[in-house]
């Protein structure tokens, strides 16, 4: 979906909702298809956003400064989710947690603080982070 | 069978809540869009609205406003609004079998459901990509134009407004109290010639003898009478254009099932916006092309897709090999589609694009070297030459780099940040 491919000049830059799931491509009865990272990755490629990490408090969590994160807004952020939230103006990812009448949003750093708040409503979350690709 | 309702979904401020949602700091504040050209409003959030901040004024002219009340300008980024764009068209094309794209943040669609169906649609577009829309139904795409205007100006509606769901009798006071220039499609010079026969009010235009109509003014506001009493019979065709976009649609006669066809459509599109755009003296730098299956039928189809060109161009060559490269592979096949459009937006002036891009494409390299010729021919030889010098003003083009945001879903490079902190 995202990746910029020459075609005939031109640079598409996005192909979405075209291709509905299921539809049979002539080539996948022989197994003959290679594999498309996309579809594999991205369940919902009009709700999917990536994102760039810069900073290094989750990475116990295995996301590391320079990592992009693929997030995707049509899920819903459980307990323990991988979370992009809304803080002080900026996007921040964190670890969702529900506990009893509170929220908490933590990072995976000891140097790091956590973010308690009543309730899931106080939290303005972008999306819920699926995939990490890191360049090792 | 009987026809769905025709709902009007419609983005609220698209462009401005296309910045919000990569810069969570915009929510809540006057924020503005600006053309690319002359640094004029194209957008404005609700609380820009409430400031005051016309349609169209130039930014120079809000310099006291911005520094008083805060207000925040964005250049325009096209190349984020037509991705923004085709998810959006995507998302509200889920929510109904029939969809047609009528601007870069506007489509019809034929809807089941009511009011609880446009809240559906709503909060999906809210959830799935932090778009604001509203949504205006009725039975005719005239009076959905209304219900939309309807729901975006009441607050009460929360942004979805069924005319079915109207005490009787409201809609004819609404179409009493409402004069014709508010209707979508009529031009001030109709309003005036009409009210030379004593139609002044939508209400008016809707009883007024729809034949004679038709042949005092044509054939498009004769269907508009006929819309303004619920029936359904405005086709989406021809082209239109806004201050910032232009746009082509069409039904065809027959359905398109195949991709070689779809091609050769898009090339007459593409040519025909190519025409329209060196008629207006402008180039463009994004397109949008998209097709649809009809409202009824078993096989529901909706693709459409952006492009960003290499540079700012109205030279056909470039804009057709655009169309035809981007949406005939992406059609189903066995599919019928019903109709197509193309809709080009960043358009600037021809000439005030910056010069020194990376590459020119070959066409418009061999376009210009003819020109170049011809001007040499006629005045003789080093009359023209190229170069940067003279064709425009840096601190105008510095100006509106300053206030664009990244391409953050088209470009690896410009991705939003995540804070890890
Ligand atoms: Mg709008």
């Amino acid at each position: 979906m995202l990746a910029r491919v020459a075609a005939s000049g031109v640079d598409e830059l996005w192909l979405l909702g075209t291709v509905p799931a299921g539809y049979p491509s002539p080539a996948q009865d022989y197994g003959a298809e290679r594999i498309d990272l996309t579809r594999q990755l991205i369940k919902d490629p009009s709700a999917t956003f990536l994102f760039r990490v810069v900073g290094d408090s989750m990475e116990g969590a295995g996301i590391y400064d320079g990592d992009v994160l693929l997030i995707d807004r049509s899920i819903e952020p459980s307990s323990s989710a991988v979370v992009l939230a809304s803080i002080d103006g900026e996007y921040t990812v964190k670890r969702l947690h529900r506990g009893d009448g509170f929220v908490e949003l933590r990072p995976e750093n000891p140097r790091y603080p956590v973010i308690r708040v009543d309730g899931l409503s106080e939290l303005v979350i972008f999306g819920v982070v699926t995939y990490c690709i890191h360049h090792v | 069978m009987s026809r769905p309702a025709v709902a009007l979904v419609d983005a609220n401020a698209f462009y401005v809540s296309c910045e919000r949602l990569f810069d969570p700091r915009l929510e809540g504040r006057p924020v503005v869009v600006l053309s690319n050209n002359d640094g004029c409003v194209v957008a404005r959030s609700a609380e820009a609205k409430q400031l005051g901040v016309p349609m169209g004024e130039p930014w120079f002219k809000l310099q006291a406003t911005a520094d008083r009340h805060g207000l925040i300008a964005r250049s325009s980024n096209y190349e984020l609004y037509g991705d923004l764009s085709v998810r959006l068209m995507e998302v509200i094309g889920r929510y109904s079998a029939w969809q047609e794209v009528y601007s870069i943040d506007e489509s019809f669609i034929g809807l089941n459901g009511g009011a609880a169906a446009g809240r559906a649609i709503r909060d999906g577009a809210r959830r799935l990509l932090g778009i604001p829309v509203s949504v205006g139904i009725a039975t005719s795409k005239t009076l959905a134009k209304l219900a939309n205007k309807h729901a975006k100006a009441h607050p009460a509606f929360e942004g979805v407004c069924d005319l079915a769901e109207a005490p009787p009798g409201w809609l004819d006071n609404y179409l009493a109290t409402h004069s014709v220039v508010d209707l979508w499609g009529v031009a001030g010079r109709t309003t005036r010639r009409l009210a030379g026969y004593g139609i002044h009010s939508m209400k008016d235009l809707r009883d007024a003898d729809d034949r004679q109509i038709r042949r005092w003014f044509s054939v498009v506001l004769a269907r508009t009478v006929r819309e303004l009493r619920g029936e359904h019979c405005i086709p989406l065709e021809g082209p239109r254009a806004t201050r910032d976009q232009l746009i082509y649609s069409r039904s065809f006669s027959t359905p398109i099932t195949d991709a070689d066809r779809m091609a050769q459509v898009m090339a007459v599109y593409a040519q025909n916006a190519a025409q329209r755009l060196r008629r207006h003296g402008l180039v463009a730098k994004t397109m949008t092309a998209w097709c649809s299956t009809s409202w009824y039928g078993a096989a529901q189809d909706h693709p459409s897709v952006a492009v960003s060109l290499p540079t700012h161009t109205d030279d056909p060559i470039e804009l057709v090999r655009a169309a035809t490269a981007a949406l005939p592979p992406r059609l189903t096949p066995d599919t019928r589609y019903v109709r197509a459009g193309i809709v080009v937006t960043d358009l600037v002036p021809r000439g005030s694009q910056p010069y020194l891009e990376p590459f020119v494409p070959l066409s418009e390299r061999r376009r210009l070297g003819d020109t170049m010729q011809a001007v040499e021919d006629r005045f003789g030889p080093g009359t023209l030459g190229l170069g940067r010098a003279g064709l425009r003003t840096p601190p105008e083009w510095a100006m509106r780099r300053q206030m664009l945001t990244p391409h953050y879903t088209t470009r690896w490079e410009h991705l939003p940040v995540a804070r890890a902190a």
